[in-house]
């Protein structure tokens, strides 16, 4: 009996390269939003509890990422956005993604646990099962409501940081799941209607690639309805005040008249990229005001009333 | 001989391949710098870690973390207890 040994090549994967797999940007994005639903909270937090959270969230964000470009690296290397990925690349090889993945959603889930409360770890564990194995494996290459079902992993971050602060869940941490949750779909299709090659080549069946692109145009118009009142919401339930209200009456007036562009735009892609670039701003903005409103003390919130 | 035994034999044979130069892997310069890097960046990740749980360990405790007794006496049974 003969036994053929094969050796890997040494790895000339760096820390950066790790960083990337973990999508900084996405991630920054997950802990503004966890860190917005931590301090609205009603009540007090100590620093190193809540940084310690923070850290937990932000690790498992990144160990989600990391299992997104695992599972997705045959796509993202026929994607001219995702070609440059560590995996794609060849700096990262595909078991060595998994095991860091792995190995950051354990321990994040557990240090969470261990550290804050476990319904903050339920939650961070939850998020990163329905991001991986949900969204990645099972909608994203199987139906062009990926994004939108998929889209509930992203908005979570603001429930665990929620939940990291008080041990429970309220309706304003859920408010704040649905303002992105009915963000994602315009976000992302805007972003798809300018890469629909891409989405095409890759096998992706994102709405753009199979209902055309005017269907798209309509739903984002559609979604972006819904937003807008979702947006003011926290000032119209009454835990947020006027400064937050104004923002949010602003903000989704943006996203609106983007919104009503991109339905009556034909040809071109002007309008689908304004708006993806501002519904990043409009979400930045909208949570950080809430950060602010909260930081005043509710001074304007007495205006409101 | 069984098979189990076969195989090991095969492993402890010095290896002919080429892929397994006779003195080891040499790393070169990039893997050598690749290496290093992740290196450094285990071992700051480790010691954050050991920072966040020393951290939360004293604020969970509070200020009994420094007047913990070492050693607590068992309880003494009280009077009247058979």
């Amino acid at each position: 009996m003969s036994v053929t040994l094969t050796r890997a090549e040494p790895s000339i994967a760096g820390a950066g390269d790790y960083i990337e797999l973990m999508k900084p940007r996405v991630m920054s994005l997950v802990v503004f939003t966890a860190l917005v639903g931590m301090l609205v909270a009603p009540v007090h937090v100590h620093p190193v509890i809540g940084f310690a959270a923070l850290l937990c969230i932000t690790v498992g964000a990144g160990a989600a990422g990391a299992l997104n470009m695992w599972y997705d690296a045959d796509i993202d290397a026929r994607m001219a956005r995702t070609a440059g990925r560590p995996i794609p690349r060849g700096r990262i090889t595909r078991g060595e993604a998994a095991g860091f993945g792995f190995t950051l959603a354990g321990f994040s889930v557990v240090t969470l646990g261990l550290l804050v409360n476990l319904l903050a770890a339920a939650l961070l564990a939850f998020t990163i099962f329905f991001y991986v194995a949900i969204y990645t494996v099972w909608l994203k290459r199987s139906t062009p409501q990926n994004i939108v079902i998929g889209g509930a992993a992203g908005a979570l971050p603001p429930m665990i940081g929620w939940a990291s602060a008080t041990g429970n869940l309220a309706i304003e941490p859920i408010v704040l799941f649905l303002i992105i949750f009915f963000w994602t779909p315009p976000h992302f299709w805007a972003l798809s209607l300018y890469r629909i090659g891409d989405y095409a080549r890759a096998g992706v069946p994102m709405l753009p690639v199979v209902a055309g692109e005017g269907e798209t145009r309509r739903q984002i118009w559609l979604y972006t309805l819904l937003l807008t009142p979702l947006g003011v919401a926290p000032w119209l339930l009454g835990y947020a005040g006027l400064i937050y209200g104004v923002a949010a009456l602003v903000l989704g007036a943006g996203m609106f008249v983007l919104a009503l562009r991109v339905r009556g735009e034909s040809g071109g892609h002007t309008a689908c990229k304004q708006l993806f670039a501002f519904s990043i701003l409009y979400l930045f903005l909208l949570f950080a005001m809430l950060l602010v409103d909260r930081m005043s003390g509710g001074l304007f919130g007495h205006f409101a009333t | 001989m069984t098979m189990a035994s076969e195989t090991m034999n095969e492993l402890r044979k010095p290896p002919t391949n080429e892929q397994w130069p006779r003195g080891g892997v040499r790393l070169t310069e990039e893997q050598l710098r690749a290496r290093r890097t992740r290196s450094i960046a285990i071992a700051l990740a480790l010691a954050a870690f050991v920072v966040v749980i020393f951290a939360v360990t004293i604020v969970r405790l509070g200020s009994g973390a420094l007047t913990r007794p070492i050693y607590m006496q068992p309880a003494q049974p009280t009077q009247g207890a058979k």
